[in-house]
């Protein structure tokens, strides 16, 4: 976790006053931490009092415990590959296949007027939905899920995409036709690179939906997988691993939004604020 | 936590006024709402002439089904009135999910847009909880409180949550400095100055963070029930496609879409009417 070193970009302000005290400059991440540590430190003490159910709870001691297992086991590192690879291949069939319609529905405004209200209520309803049907037709393979994680994730894509083309510039737009530039050169000089914090925006969304996809899929039906892996040790009761495997899953999402966000402000540090 | 600020996907834009644009006839007028109108009937049709076009083999002609046998399930679930009960279970662990989410969102909101300190505690659990999805605790929840109401009314209250707490945030922490200073030159209390400047400038932020947790509400009903619950429509559906009923899934999503739509609907005119009286840009948030 970055914690401690991202909020030093977001604040330049601070930084840039000199001779800050140490704990007055840190104020906030330090806080952070300290409640962090607080929470687990509460956790593991209410059992000194209380007695602790192993079937029913479990404490931070025991859970590092059951994570040191799976690791050492393989366990956790197979189970995160198995459900990685759908998550890559249905991530990217949704970025190429949701940028390209949500491009070409921002730049012809009569394509935008067809598909809109359309994919308004693909997005409005609530496809998880449908991941029985695609599992009982694809299987609960790698195609399954890969077309589950796709169907949650395309939509912010194609929606982030076409606000994104109608924000460009129309300014640039009469300059590379004037200097006559083509269709193509439109697409690949202008929208394209206008567009891309629309797309990273979006992706931020996306990822958090892509793992909703990888949970329902491998928790309706699966052999293997880090969210099969949960339902597994739920019902063993076999706590101290779920609650591992829980964290590693939190840890998963709170790198790849938070590494998306880091991205986003170091590539695009215009758009930071907005 | 400012950048945490909870959208439905989508960045507004302001797109630049067409000075340039041609004197609107009819035709100009009417063709977004035909175009839009039109794709969907094409769908449609498409959908429904698609066994007819295409041979399928028996074994996939089992996972198809046609819009007019949904409209046909749809309609008889409601003459027969067999959805109400399922659709009551569901919108009760809804209600009550989504009433506990506003009753711990706003006060923790309004404390953590007033308090620094407060905010730099609890905003690493905040950044956590909203990154995971919350589907990760389902198996968890079912382990403690059981296959009924309970373990769904948790999902939706963590789903409900967040954007209610993040915009009260924002928007108790974009509320007018300048009159909470006037607030309290004339001697007002913290707690008022929470009732008469920072809630009446939030609410417009809050009512939009309510459009969000509307819709990840019904999601989070949906999942809760596919997954641990033993009543409700979601489980209506489950059933329906381990029997191959594919008419009756595509009922229940459309009913669950609709409502959607309907409550976002609903509460994005509350929005509208409650910024008529601000200046444009806090309306347009």
């Amino acid at each position: 976790m970055t914690d401690e070193t991202l909020p030093r970009t977001a604040q330049p302000i601070e930084e840039a006053v000199p001779r800050q005290a140490f704990i007055e400059r840190y104020r906030k991440p330090l806080l952070g931490v300290l409640a962090v540590l607080l929470f687990f430190i509460a956790w593991q003490a209410v059992f000194l009092v209380v007695p602790l159910n192993t079937l029913f709870l479990s404490k931070p001691t025991l859970i590092m415990l059951g994570l040191w297992d799976l690791i050492v086991t393989g366990e956790l590192f197979h189970d995160l590959v198995v459900s990685g690879q759908p998550f890559v291949y249905g991530f990217t069939a949704a970025v190429v296949v949701g940028v390209t319609i949500g491009i070409v529905m921002g730049w012809r405004a009569r394509v935008g007027y067809a598909l809109d209200p359309l994919m308004t209520v693909f997005y409005a309803s609530p496809l998880v939905a449908l991941a029985p049907l695609v599992v009982v037709f694809f299987g609960v393979g790698v195609s399954g899920k890969a077309i589950i994680i796709f169907t949650l994730a395309v939509f912010p894509f194609i929606f982030n995409a076409a606000v994104g083309v109608r924000a460009v510039d129309r300014l640039l737009i009469n300059v590379v036709r004037s200097l006559g530039g083509t269709e193509k050169d439109l697409y690949f000089k202008l929208i394209v690179p206008s567009v891309l914090p629309y797309i990273v925006a979006g992706a931020r969304i996306a990822v958090g939906r892509a793992l909703v996809g990888v949970l329902v899929g491998e928790f309706f039906a699966a052999s293997e997988g880090i969210g099969y892996a949960i339902a597994k040790f739920g019902d063993l009761f076999a706590l101290d691993k779920m609650f591992a495997c829980i964290f590693v899953i939190m840890v998963i999402a709170l790198i790849l939004t938070e590494g998306i966000r880091w991205a986003e402000r170091a590539a695009f540090p215009w758009r930071v604020g907005q | 936590m400012s950048e945490l600020q909870a959208t439905d996907g989508t960045i507004p834009a302001t797109a630049p006024a067409d000075d340039f644009a041609p004197p609107k006839n009819l035709w100009r007028q009417l063709e977004p709402t035909m175009l839009g109108v039109g794709s969907m009937v094409v769908l449609l049709v498409v959908w429904e002439l698609f066994p007819l076009l295409v041979p399928m083999k028996p074994g996939t002609k089992l996972f198809f089904t046609t819009p007019s046998q949904i409209a046909g399930t749809l309609w008889t679930m409601f003459a027969t009135g067999s959805i109400w009960r399922p659709l009551g279970v569901s919108a009760t662990g809804f209600a009550v999910g989504l009433v506990f989410a506003i009753v711990v969102a706003l006060p923790l909101g309004v404390v953590l847009g007033r308090s620094k300190s407060a905010n730099a505690m609890i905003d690493p659990f905040i950044t956590a909880f909203n990154a995971t999805p919350r589907l990760v605790f389902l198996p968890l929840l079912i382990l403690w409180f059981g296959l009924g109401m309970w373990s769904k009314v948790v999902i939706v209250f963590i789903g409900a949550l967040f954007p209610l707490l993040i915009n009260t945030y924002e928007g108790v922490r974009n509320a007018d400095k300048v009159l909470i200073n006037v607030v309290r030159s004339f001697g007002a209390k913290e707690w008022d100055i929470a009732r008469l400047v920072v809630l009446p400038n939030s609410l417009p932020y809050i009512v939009a963070g309510l459009r969000l947790a509307i819709g990840r509400a019904v999601l989070g009903v949906v999942v809760a029930e596919f997954f641990g619950s033993e009543d409700g429509l979601g489980v209506v559906m489950v059933r329906a496609s381990g029997s191959y009923q594919v008419d009756v899934v595509f009922s229940g999503l459309i009913v669950f879409a609709a409502l959607s739509l309907i409550m976002t609907g609903l509460v994005q005119l509350l929005e509208i009417r409650l910024s008529r009286w601000r200046p444009q840009h806090v309306s347009e948030f």
